[in-house]
């Protein structure tokens, strides 16, 4: 009967919101962006992820961002810079030209900017024509552990400063509890963080990768971080299955030259914020996973029924690659219901695959 | 043809609202428009805080507390 | 957010249109506003069209929010009305638009890239000071005189006598601002805090620096200064750098007059009202973030004496049992503790007292509000309060988010208010007076969707707003 009672009285207390650490992967693999001279440079689209960059430090006083290149041959942090040292130089160099031009823009966006192109121009100097050669991928998989790393200490430091779980709590009892601080039901209270890959690169060339890659999207699936995949050009069915697992975003872009604007529509809400809004979802998600010997991609492979390793052709010797286990492997390309049984399964050139997900085409390997 | 009137929009139990009720019936000058449900009825803006004391002071009266006990 | 927004937000929805266009030719000015008034999904939509070249039709927007999230986009869309940075057109094919207005989108979108050649975000001073100016120095200076402030409204007689020897004096402009903000009466020769002071000492310190700026520009119109300039140098210190010094020859007198009125606040920072420099402290750089995003080392510090800065700088532990046991001999928080609380020990480095009834009614007849009380010791708790509390009592409350405060006294507070707070009174128009179903209906359903509409009745064909300008507005164009 109490129209007036406490309950609606509790919606009057505003939660504080917890401020989001938005990282940026960018794939500055050198082969790619050449094939994008012509529609989007790459100086052209860093300058659009910094504008990108600034909204998102607009949006919060305490949003934090942090960028990571995943170049050919390594992943190199873009910002924040890992010593601080190389931070107060930027800082004294800047001083010293004290051009008033630079008064207008607003400190932090300055800071982001002047140290992400600096890093990328190093970065890019330092790159020679030789560890280009024959290496036409990007090191998406050690970006994305850097990444990961970063999230995880700020989120750690951030939960320290304002009195959660702290710091001894999640090392008492290891990975459960670990677990936990992320997965606790105040989500709001807890540091927002999500990783958005800017992807230029092809899977076909990043297939040796599999294994780490998709250890770090269960991480992220684990830690609830999203990963937002904006594909620019090439195919990447990893990163699909990334966005899918994670519940980020994918969005590949017909027209690059609309980057910006696909930025701030679609990549620029946080996880809270999303939860009002419609969000571009895909449904023909490609599952293909890459075979653990020859790095494959593959429709119908073989695996491994001790360790679920994946493998393209029955391994030799019938001995897994990567456990060891003697496989029964027997003529595999005979009709399953002509088998006498066998204590160890094996897929059938026919069967369908792993998930039963849609199949997208297939692809042939190289 | 519409109108628009001033006031407050009073939301309450139907027991405070039969209170309002009774205190306007003396003078008139609490209500300006009932609005027939248990819950609702919109006020005079000025009368806003002297109805809450009378409310206040009719409510201690009526209501039975606890003893507070200061017992350490 | 939403709640420590409400005062700026309500003041800046008064000013006029031409004022919103002149403070909007900042980029500053419009980062802030951008950064500080606007709910999640107001940014969202604001960013999502300042690059969009053509409007945005208003069915696309709908489309976009979830069906369940309408109220969260009708509120979001109407403030974005009222401070005048969303304006709906009818476009050429006659479909309803939105588009972000004009001086505000430029301005944004030079904030966003540095194009503008306004100067808007302060300029640095070159010349070195004789004394480096260090952080922790600021920090103090805003502490000491923010507790001066406060002090004197709380008026604990332990301050008059330490008011000089911390040196932090407390100039007769500070005074009469209070006066003027009617948060304390001057009652022949003492000073008596008024039921709004009471509020405005339990709020946190980023509200109150809010709620003193606003009572400042609003002051300074009635003293001849110009609103717009003051507003905007106010939101222009926000983005300034803590520890920097920056220039004043780039300031307009009235802007140079602001800030020697600042400063008797510890809001900025000046070795002497003639310097050329100014120095923001941490209560001026961090206006435009939410009250406890991060942590304040001015706040912080305001509550156990000699432990400034530390991360966990809470002091007040509360007990299941209603008694409090709080660390500190700041005479400040001592009785600004004694507001809600029978106060029973004092130690040297401690205060033990019990939340009662009495004592809560007491507070809330004095104009303090339950959540006023919560939110005091909520920012004031123990560090081993967090750290107990939100550890442990994950896994027993499901669904439940651990709180720091025991559930039973804050919720026992809250039911304290209660008991006198038994009707909701929401100021507003009622309209009625409707010939047929069909006339009320639209107007109503109008209301509905710019979200004013607080109560309405079919039977009766009457229905009740908060606003009565937008539908007033609907009615005449229907006519």
């Amino acid at each position: 009967m109490n129209s007036v009672d406490a309950s609606e009285h509790y919606e009057l207390g505003a939660i504080d919101l917890a401020p989001s650490l938005l990282t940026v992967v960018i794939d500055t693999n050198p082969h790619a962006w050449a094939a994008l001279e012509d529609s989007l440079p790459l100086s052209k689209a860093v300058a659009n992820i910094l504008v990108f960059i600034n909204a998102h430090l607009a949006c919060n006083y305490a949003n934090e961002v942090a960028v990571v290149a995943s170049h050919s041959q390594k992943a190199a942090w873009l910002y924040p810079v890992p010593n601080s040292t190389s931070d107060r130089e930027g800082d004294i160099t800047m001083n010293a030209n004290g051009a008033p031009a630079q008064m207008n823009k607003y400190r932090p966006f300055r800071v982001v900017e002047e140290q992400v192109t600096r890093r990328l121009k190093d970065l890019m100097d330092s790159t020679s024509s030789d560890d280009l050669k024959g290496n036409t991928s990007t090191m998406l998989a050690g970006a994305l552990t850097l990444v990961l790393s970063h999230i995880n200490r700020r989120t750690i430091a951030w939960a320290e400063e304002h009195g959660g779980a702290s710091l001894e709590d999640a090392a008492d009892s290891g990975a459960g509890s670990g677990a936990n601080r992320y997965s606790a039901s105040n989500d709001d209270e807890r540091l927002q963080s999500r990783i958005l890959i800017v992807s230029v690169s092809g899977s076909s060339d990043s297939a040796h990768q599999y294994i780490p890659v998709m250890n770090s999207i269960f991480a992220c699936q684990r830690l609830q971080i999203p990963i937002d995949v904006c594909k620019l050009s090439g195919d990447a069915v990893f990163l699909q299955q990334a966005c899918d697992a994670t519940k980020g975003i994918y969005m590949a872009l017909s027209e690059p030259r609309g980057l910006l604007q696909y930025l701030m529509m679609a990549f620029l809400p946080d996880q809270r914020s999303r939860r009002h809004l419609v969000l571009p979802t895909r449904e023909d998600v490609d599952f293909r996973a890459a075979c653990f010997c020859h790095r494959r991609v593959v429709n119908i492979g073989f695996v491994c029924s001790i360790c679920l390793s994946i493998f393209c052709e029955a391994p030799p010797g019938g001995a897994c690659l990567t456990c060891g286990t003697e496989l029964d492997i027997g003529e595999y390309d005979v009709k399953p219901a002509l088998m006498k049984r066998k204590k160890k399964k094996k897929k059938p050139a026919n069967g369908t695959s792993a998930a039963g997900t849609p199949v997208s085409t297939p692809t042939p390997g190289p | 043809m519409p109108r628009a009137v001033r006031g407050l929009l009073i939301e309450c139990d139907p027991s405070i609202k039969s209170m309002i009720l009774k205190y306007d019936e003396e003078r008139h000058d609490y209500i300006v428009e009932d609005l027939d449900d248990e819950h609702h009825l919109v006020i005079k803006e000025s009368q806003l805080q002297g109805l809450k004391a009378r409310l206040d002071q009719d409510l201690d009266e009526k209501i039975m507390q606890l003893d507070e006990s200061e017992s350490e | 957010m939403a709640a420590s927004t409400s005062r700026p937000l309500e003041y800046l929805e008064g000013l006029p249109g031409t004022t919103f266009n002149k403070l909007y030719q900042q980029p500053s000015t419009a980062l802030a506003i951008f950064r500080r008034m606007l709910p999640d999904l107001a940014k969202c939509f604001v960013m999502a069209l300042l690059y969009l070249k053509d409007p945005l039709p208003m069915a696309d927007l709908e489309l976009w929010v979830n069906a369940e999230s309408r109220k969260q986009r009708d509120n979001a869309i109407s403030i974005l009305g009222r401070l005048h940075i969303l304006q709906s057109k009818l476009s050429d094919e006659k479909v309803r638009t939105y588009v972000v207005t004009d001086p505000f989108a430029t301005s944004l979108r030079q904030a966003l890239t540095g194009s503008a050649d306004t100067l808007s975000f302060g300029v640095l001073s070159n010349t070195p000071d004789e004394y480096k100016i260090s952080i922790d120095f600021l920090d103090d200076y805003a502490r000491r005189q923010w507790e001066a402030v406060l002090g004197y409204m709380v008026g604990t007689s332990a301050f008059e006598q330490r008011g000089p020897r911390d040196g932090a004096s407390l100039s007769e402009g500070v005074k009469q601002l209070l006066q003027a903000g009617h948060l304390v009466e001057l009652r022949g020769r003492s000073v008596d805090i008024t039921k709004d002071g009471f509020g405005f000492v339990l709020q946190d310190v980023n509200t109150q620096v809010w709620h003193i700026l606003i009572l400042y520009v609003q002051t300074a119109e009635a003293i001849g200064m110009d609103s717009v300039e003051v507003l905007s140098f106010l939101f222009l210190l926000s983005s300034l750098e803590l520890g920097r010094s920056y220039e004043k020859k780039h300031l307009t007198p009235d802007q140079v007059r602001t800030l020697s009125g600042l400063a008797d606040f510890g809001i900025v920072y000046q070795e002497s009202p003639e310097a050329t420099q100014f120095y923001p402290t941490r209560l001026a750089t961090t206006l435009t973030s939410d009250s406890s995003a991060l942590s304040n080392p001015v706040t912080g510090s305001m509550g156990p004496a000699g432990q400034p800065g530390s991360s966990g700088s809470g002091f007040i532990i509360i007990e299941t049992n209603y008694r409090l046991y709080a660390y500190t001999s700041s005479p400040l928080q001592i009785s600004l503790i004694s507001l809600f609380t029978n106060l029973k020990y004092r130690f040297p480095n401690l205060v033990t007292g019990k939340v009662t009834r009495q004592s809560v009614r007491r507070a809330i007849e004095m104009g303090i509000t339950a959540d006023q009380i919560i939110s005091y010791l909520l920012t004031h708790a123990h560090p081993q309060m967090r750290k107990h509390n939100a550890g442990h009592s994950t896994s027993n409350t499901g669904g439940v988010p651990p709180s720091v405060l025991p559930p039973t006294v804050t919720d026992q507070i809250r039911l304290w208010q209660l008991e006198r707070d038994r009707l909701r009174a929401t100021a507003g128009f009622l309209f009625k007076d409707f010939t047929n179903f069909a006339e009320y209906q639209a107007p109503c359903q109008y209301a509905a969707e710019v979200g004013v509409l607080v109560w309405k009745s079919d039977r009766k064909r009457m229905f009740f707003v908060t606003r009565h300008e937008q539908v007033a507005a609907f009615l005449k164009n229907r006519k």
